[in-house]
């Protein structure tokens, strides 16, 4: 069949302006079935919902935003960093003289293992850091914490771990303290655990753990003789799908661009730290995640059930 | 009051601006990104500069800049993304008192349509999906785009083509 304008003739139909003629034998053919079909399908389609009051809000909060930070442009006579300078040579040299702190830390994919002065056996997981003073270490076996260790601690006096969430104190045991942003948790493994949150206090014994989220402590059990990172793999009991997407990217030092948008849902099984694919099929697939690599090594989140 | 003499800088005709370009300014930009939040974000810049340079937009230009605007945050920012538009829940279906095999095959061909639309270049997928669900007529379309009518008209007719050699494909 001819049409009048052979590249925009679809076009045309679809604006009611395929002339009359044309438009009587296009009817006709297989090929208008498929078109039609294809048409009344797409009208199901939708756009996620647009909520006009709150955009209006939003730009207006960022045009007052922007205001202020053109009006809070003050000049200084000396220049900040010039009393940062000044302090850190300070702190630098108070420091190094009475109280030599000890830093370990891991970067994204990476784990460490090292002594402290005592000879318990410390185990880092990745993105994490540790701070002791090895000064008087016998007499005070404190140490604070950002991120996720395993220890094994030597008989002796009180250890404590302290970290943003609170304080977990022992006597010789192992245990497992993990402290990210919005979640925080302890296993027990072996002797008698303290753990301390704000004013939550509760005593694990082997075998037991607390996960702590938003001020609510969740005890759970778990059959691990040692934790399941130190044997290259995450395992997890219930926990918020961000907060494994976020273990993800720290295991393989890979970037989730959309997590923010994810749904709140929980989490329970585990990933390996040895094969990428395996581990975002094991997350993804179960919670019904659609995704895909970019070209620069980024996993996209396309599509949340 | 006449068009204009309406100024952007007067919160008022701002606020009608707004209200009457946001949301489908937001959803030009999906189209395209196929992520609601970062379009939302996107649309929002747009308004903010507006805003800002208000006294050098007139009102009857501010259609055309704001969408301007749109496009070049979006090139410059949003990897380009596959776009899957969810169906809607309540299925109103095509043909209704048929075999379940049918509904099968009918839910399964929408998600191939998804698929489909999905592939189209983003050219051919934004002027589709601005015609098809925001209903825009070709000319507004060549507008918002600083194209002709006629090459409107032609990315149209190319996504349907496309469409239906893909699900083709699928019904074989």
């Amino acid at each position: 069949m001819e049409h009048q304008n052979n590249d925009t003739y679809l076009a045309k139909w679809l604006a009611g302006e395929m002339p009359d003629e044309e438009l009587m034998e296009f009817k006709k053919t297989d090929e208008y079935k498929d078109y039609k079909f294809i048409v009344d399908v797409t009208k199901e389609l939708e756009t996620p919902t647009y909520d006009q009051q709150k955009n209006f809000s939003e730009t207006l909060n960022k045009i007052s935003n922007q205001n202020q930070k053109n009006t809070t442009k003050v000049r200084t006579l000396i220049p900040k960093w010039a009393y940062a300078a000044a302090a850190a040579v300070v702190l630098f040299l108070g420091y190094s003289f009475f109280f030599q702190q000890n830093t370990y830390q891991t970067q994204l994919a990476e784990q460490t293992s090292f002594q402290l002065p005592d000879g318990s056996d410390v185990m880092l997981n990745a993105d994490s850091k540790i701070a002791f003073k090895s000064f008087n270490w016998d007499n005070n076996r404190t140490l604070e914490l950002t991120g996720e260790a395993y220890f094994k601690v030597k008989k002796g006096s009180k250890f404590t771990v302290i970290t943003k969430e609170g304080a977990v104190a022992v006597l010789g045991t192992q245990f497992t303290v993990n402290s990210r942003d919005y979640f925080y948790n302890v296993t027990c493994f072996e002797g008698k655990v303290k753990v301390t949150s704000g004013k939550l206090n509760h005593i694990l014994t082997p075998g037991n753990a607390i996960s702590i989220q938003d001020n609510i402590a969740t005890p759970y059990k778990t059959t691990e003789v040692t934790p399941s990172w130190t044997a290259q793999e995450s395992s997890f009991n219930e926990v918020a799908i961000y907060e494994v997407v976020t273990e993800l990217e720290r295991q393989y030092n890979i970037t989730v661009l959309g997590k923010e948008n994810l749904k709140t849902a929980y989490f329970t099984g585990r990933f390996s730290h040895t094969n990428l694919q395996q581990a975002l099929t094991t997350v993804f697939d179960t919670m019904e995640i659609r995704y895909t690599f970019d070209a620069n090594r980024n996993v996209r989140i396309q599509k949340y059930k | 009051m006449p068009d204009t003499q309406k100024s952007v800088c007067e919160q008022r005709v701002f606020e009608e601006v707004f209200n009457t370009h946001s949301k489908t300014i937001r959803n030009f930009i999906y189209y395209k990104c196929g992520d609601a939040a970062q379009a939302e974000d996107l649309t929002q810049d747009a308004f903010v500069k507006l805003w800002n340079n208000c006294a050098k937009v007139p009102f009857e230009k501010a259609k055309s800049y704001l969408y301007t605007l749109a496009n070049n945050a979006f090139l410059n920012e949003v990897a380009h993304k596959k776009v899957i538009l969810k169906h809607q829940k309540s299925v109103t279906s095509i043909a209704t008192h048929e075999s379940p095999e049918f509904v099968y095959r009918e839910k399964e061909f929408k998600e191939e349509l998804d698929r489909a639309i999905a592939n189209l270049t983003e050219k051919q997928r934004e002027v589709f999906l601005l015609n098809r669900i925001e209903n825009k007529k070709y000319k507004e379309i060549a507008e918002m785009l600083g194209i002709s009518v006629k090459a409107v008209e032609k990315r149209m007719h190319g996504a349907l083509v496309s469409l239906r050699s893909e699900i083709k494909e699928f019904k074989k």
